[in-house]
């Protein structure tokens, strides 16, 4: 995640947009393929590796709309 | 899979999906800004969905690591974090994990269901009876007692950080010591322990971090965030390993709880360290509330006093789920109240900053004559120049309450007087010493700043002339003011104010704030000098400011010499009613006085009488003569009196 406050309003809602669409597309894919991905993650063994990566992906992506969102709404950290 | 016949994953509607964003962004709220405390609410929330119990223990787990994640990164960029501390925890913690895990198998195994909620119930009656009244107990006494002092380290924790036990020391940034691993262990064991039984470590470890190994208590909540991932991580794992995480009830809380871990992360920016403490004294002792209802429930089911009435255990059980649902909520609260009040307060100090400027028309009082570099009452950009001695501790204090106070950012300095020749001649190693040491002090400074939630950044330096250094620096970051300390009053040096203040002041192109070792501004009262000067205006500009700033009643005080004319006394009485209709017009409760007798020693008089604790005085008089005179006034009033003295220029 970069630093929100290091960028300029327009390139931050350009940030907010791009982090946001891929977020959502991420849980469309988890709402769309509900049954295959939880069937995948949960056969336990080796494949103990798919959630914590799924997790991973997801909080870097939403982790960085989620910061960048509340920077766009002028919630920012007090300087 | 087909989930109609899957036993472990149960089928969500919109209003399940719905409930969990809004109980995760809830719990990631108070987890941003206590450092864990969110989670404990989760579980019992997932199973009244009819997850099993199992499945919500590792499908919270896996939401939380990636949360805790998110959040340590978040408030690693306000250098909260100490990254060593947290991962030295985090490890001991996960033996701790394993251990207690253990426990709750062979309690379970023995004493069944009843046995084992029992067993959880009494940790939770225990431990938060215990810690979180304590905590409660000290936020609201720090809270009426020192609301803007910087946090004290613990007696404990001087006691633990005194104990070399050779051959386990590790230094941590966040303690600014070195302390035997012998101490983090335990702690982080029992951090563990306490999360395997009732899902939040964090009630031990950040208290343990604060209390007992020292660190101030907004870098303990940021530092449990990293302990927390390591353990979480860990418990993803074994959980993933058997197949037990439902991804998708993971992935839905994370959703709702990354948007509450930043909001709360940014929340620790706007308040006071006691808050912490207060929001989690809070959750505590309600969390502990509930847990205590249930306990008969679990009692009656061991035979262990006599069976309730049928309809009882259910009413217990589900008031405790709504009180412990109460906790959340209350901790919640507070962190949006906090973080109302605080963004609130930070825009109305813009504006404040904005407006004043208009405010101050010159029918009323004569405006700055030509642009400064400080625009008079302008807060924003401190410069603190320490030299690392016990004369500089009035001036970092007070430097980082009036920051905390204006928003402003500081900049402290701590220049080594190592440019000369003959110190090279000593020998680069000698420099490189004093640098060294002059870091270690900047360092303290900044965890200072940290637990005071103020933007924070240093530099020792060395230079030629330690003044022009520092002005230098001044004039490079425009800064609106300069914060140092004064020397000694004993011996010698009661006779003159340090040379490099003096220097200071008469270079400085904006304000400086001398503080004398034991002076504190409490704004119990603040006397503002002029001559009726642009300067004179300027300081009771300034002085508006302040007195808003800090709520503290003002004395405006014009002297006049005896071998003055009545028309200059005249003229002293109109500069006085003419800054008093302008602060009155402020809003600051306001007074004058225009006595007779040598300025510096009448200012410091009515100083002394009104029991102040601020001096506010213009930098130099009017004209000729009398500009040298007031020049050497301002330094006569700080070498004469033993509260802080702010030259406006």
């Amino acid at each position: 995640m970069t630093d929100p406050t290091s960028h300029s309003g327009g390139n931050m809602i350009t940030r907010v947009a791009v982090y946001g669409f891929i977020s959502l597309a991420l849980y469309f894919v988890l709402y769309f393929f509900e049954d295959s991905i939880l069937a995948y993650t949960s056969q336990g063994g080796w494949y103990f590796i798919a959630p914590v990566v799924i997790a991973f992906v997801f909080s870097y992506f939403h982790g960085s709309f989620t910061s960048h969102f509340w920077d766009t709404l002028g919630i920012k950290a007090k300087k | 899979m087909d989930l109609a016949t899957a036993t472990n994953f149960i089928p969500l509607n919109a209003l399940d999906v719905t409930y969990l964003l809004v109980v995760g962004f809830i719990g990631g709220l108070v987890s941003g800004f206590i450092g864990s405390g969110g989670a404990f609410v989760l579980t019992p929330a997932m199973m009244s969905m009819g997850v099993p119990g199992i499945v919500a223990v590792a499908s919270n787990m896996c939401h939380k690591f990636p949360k805790a994640l998110v959040g340590a990164i978040k408030r690693a960029k306000y250098g909260q974090v100490d990254v060593k501390l947290g991962l030295v925890v985090g490890a001991s913690a996960e033996a701790g994990v394993l251990y207690g895990a253990h426990i709750q198998q062979m309690i379970h195994d023995s004493f069944g269901d009843a046995g084992s909620n029992l067993y959880v119930s009494l940790a939770f009656v225990v431990s938060l009876g215990v810690i979180g009244s304590y905590v409660l107990w000290d936020a609201l006494k720090m809270r009426r007692d020192t609301g803007d002092e910087p946090e004290k380290v613990a007696r404990l924790a001087r006691w633990v950080q005194s104990i070399h036990i050779p051959g386990t020391m590790v230094y941590f940034k966040s303690l600014n010591a070195r302390v035997s691993i012998l101490f983090t262990i335990p702690l982080g064991f029992a951090t563990g322990m306490l999360a395997a039984t009732i899902a939040v470590g964090g009630f031990i470890g950040v208290p343990a971090m604060h209390y007992v190994l020292g660190a101030p208590s907004l870098m303990a909540s940021a530092t449990e965030l990293v302990t927390a991932f390591v353990m979480g991580v860990g418990g993803t794992l074994k959980f993933s390993w058997s197949g037990l995480v439902d991804i998708r009830l993971a992935m839905i809380i994370l959703a709702g709880s990354l948007f509450g871990i930043q909001l709360g992360a940014i929340g620790t920016t706007y308040v006071k360290p006691h808050m912490i403490k207060m929001v989690m004294g809070v959750i505590m002792i309600l969390v502990l509330v509930s847990r205590a209802i249930a306990i008969p429930v679990y009692l009656s089911e061991l035979e262990l006093i006599a069976p309730l009435a049928p309809h009882l255990p259910g009413a217990l059980r589900n008031i405790s789920f709504v009180v412990l649902i109460g906790a959340l909520a209350a901790g919640a609260a507070i962190v949006f109240a906090s973080l109302w009040s605080g963004i609130s307060a930070s825009r109305r100090e813009a504006a404040v900053a904005t407006a004043a400027d208009v405010a101050f028309a010159p029918d009323t009082v004569a405006a700055p004559a030509s642009p400064q570099l400080s625009p008079v009452g302008r807060f924003e950009r401190f410069l603190l120049a320490s030299d690392g001695s016990e004369y500089s501790d009035g001036a970092v204090r007070e430097a980082l309450r009036m920051a905390s106070k204006c928003g402003a950012r500081v900049r402290a300095v701590n220049v080594v007087a190592g440019g000369d020749a003959e110190l090279y001649a000593m020998g680069e190693q000698l420099i490189t010493k004093e640098l060294n040491a002059a870091r270690a002090c900047l360092d303290d400074v900044h965890l200072l700043a940290s637990s005071a939630g103020v933007a924070y950044e240093s530099e020792a330096t060395q230079g030629n002339q330690v003044y022009q250094e520092i002005v230098g620096q001044a004039e490079k970051m425009q800064a609106d003011l300069i914060i140092m300390g004064r020397r000694g009053r004993h011996g010698l040096a009661r006779l003159m104010v340090g040379p490099t203040t003096v220097r200071v002041i008469g270079h400085a192109r904006c304000n400086v704030l001398v503080v004398p070792r034991l002076a504190k501004i409490t704004g119990r009262h603040f006397v503002v000098a002029s001559d009726g000067s642009r300067f004179g205006d300027n300081a009771a500009h300034t002085a508006a400011r302040l007195a808003k700033l800090y709520d503290s009643p003002v004395t405006v005080v014009s002297v006049t010499r005896p071998e003055h004319s009545e028309e200059r006394r005249r003229e002293a009485r109109q500069i006085v009613n003419r800054l008093i209709s302008f602060l009155k017009q402020e809003g600051v409760k306001v007074e004058g006085t225009v006595p007779h007798g040598r300025p510096d020693e009448m200012i410091v008089k009515t100083a002394n009488e009104k029991n102040a604790d601020l001096i506010i005085i213009g930098s130099r008089g009017r004209t000729g003569l009398e500009r040298v005179l007031l020049g050497n006034t301002s330094e006569r009033v700080i070498d004469q009196t033993q509260c802080a003295v702010l030259v406006v220029k």
